[in-house]
């Protein structure tokens, strides 16, 4: 199994073939919609490359949940994600650090946890399992 | 699926009676459905003196499809032909993975498969309704659903669906046609949204009266009154097709996105006088 460093080094490089984006414009912090630029078909992309890249596959919206919460009241409450709905979104995506969007749960930063890291992450589980 | 190719050993610089060309699409990969006959042809015509490698979609027309693979491959152009029913979803990917495995990935996509099956709506039957939607629109989806990822993960890529003025300006007896050019219209523009990050372009273009087999018997039918209804009082020819189509495939036409294009000599201007 690759180093955590090897596996960051090529989804770092998949990110740049996927978003066309320079390397130096990416780092394990970056959010992949506000700094990266990505937009809904770049995922598809970036999904599709992963799988190639690690020779694994990733099931529809497991890496990149779609409409997590449905507009359900009970995980989110005037704009704010409910206690309920950072639950669901820990079972979800266990490979997400949320511990910052926890302490400000707007509804609309949901898109920055989508990060570098996270998608290192991911795949570290998804390799070592 | 059946394959009849050719590859032309000296590309010359046109097919005969052609005007020069700037080989604007020199070895880019195109595929035109519904390109035996009609605007198709002309359109398959058209992007093989660009310097295209074409491959076309027909569906019954075989002498047709070997004539016009014969005519280009003269000319010293490189085309292949392959039978396809547009309205199978699976054979459409079929077809457009094996011409990308065989040349490389499609940068021009045009969907031309085009029926009519016109008649009064009280007496339309479901299955005249369906033809013409499963042709027009469902034919459209499969090849655009075909090509779409790989343009957009190519970051390049040409898509020009053939809609018609008849989807704005409607005739009697052609409610099917109209909801699927009408339609196509819509989803050109809802396409030209989501690729267009990607530098996909997706356009229209509407003919107008064009003088193929299709409108014939409408020709026979109306005579001379369409050319009077037509302001600029010829009907059109598949080449002033063609052409606005190679424009839209064309390097200079790279900002150009969900737009539907008239070519109909006037008449949708609305001001003639019969």
């Amino acid at each position: 199994m690759p180093s955590q460093d090897e596996i960051y080094t090529k989804v770092s490089a998949t990110l740049v073939e996927a978003l066309n984006v320079d390397e130096d414009e990416i780092s394990p912090s970056s959010t992949l919609q506000g700094d990266l630029g990505a937009e809904s078909i770049d995922f598809l992309d970036i999904v599709f490359r992963l799988e190639r890249e690690f020779a694994i596959k990733i099931p529809r919206g497991e890496l990149f949940p779609e409409a997590i919460f449905q507009g359900d009241p009970e995980f989110v409450k005037d704009g704010r994600v409910t206690d309920k709905g950072l639950e669901e979104l820990r079972q979800k995506m266990p490979f997400a650090d949320i511990g910052k969007f926890e302490r400000n749960p707007e509804v609309t930063a949901i898109s920055d946890l989508f990060t570098v890291d996270m998608i290192a992450k991911y795949i570290q589980g998804k390799l070592a399992n | 699926m059946r394959y009849a190719e050719s590859q032309g050993s000296t590309r010359q610089k046109l097919i005969q009676g052609w005007k020069e060309t700037n080989m604007r699409l020199k070895d880019q990969v195109a595929l035109v459905t519904g390109g035996s006959r009609g605007i198709g042809r002309g359109i398959v015509k058209a992007l093989a003196a660009e310097g295209a490698k074409v491959a076309f979609i027909y569906k019954g027309s075989q002498s047709s499809a070997d004539s016009l693979v014969a005519e280009v491959t003269a000319a010293g152009g490189t085309i292949k032909a392959v039978q396809c029913d547009v309205t199978n979803h699976a054979e459409a990917q079929k077809v457009v993975d094996e011409i990308e495995k065989e040349w490389a990935p499609i940068y021009v996509l045009v969907n031309n498969a085009g029926v009519i099956r016109d008649g009064l709506f009280v007496r339309m039957e479901p299955e005249d309704w369906n033809t013409v939607i499963n042709t027009n629109l469902n034919g459209t989806f499969n090849f655009c659903k075909a090509v779409a990822f790989t343009m957009a993960r190519q970051r390049k890529g040409r898509i020009i669906n053939i809609s018609s003025i008849a989807a704005d300006h409607t005739n009697q007896g052609q409610t099917n046609y109209a909801a699927s050019k009408g339609a196509i219209n819509s989803f050109t523009r809802a396409l030209a949204t989501e690729l267009a990050g990607r530098g996909v372009t997706v356009n229209a273009i509407a003919p107008g009266f064009i003088e193929t087999d299709m409108t014939e018997a409408v020709r026979n039918k109306a005579g001379d009154i369409i050319k009077k209804m037509i302001p600029m009082k010829r009907l059109g020819a598949p080449e002033d097709i063609a052409n606005a189509a190679v424009f839209l495939a064309s390097p200079e036409a790279g900002y150009i996105t969900g737009q539907v294009l008239k070519i109909d000599g006037g008449l949708s201007l609305g001001s003639a006088h019969v």
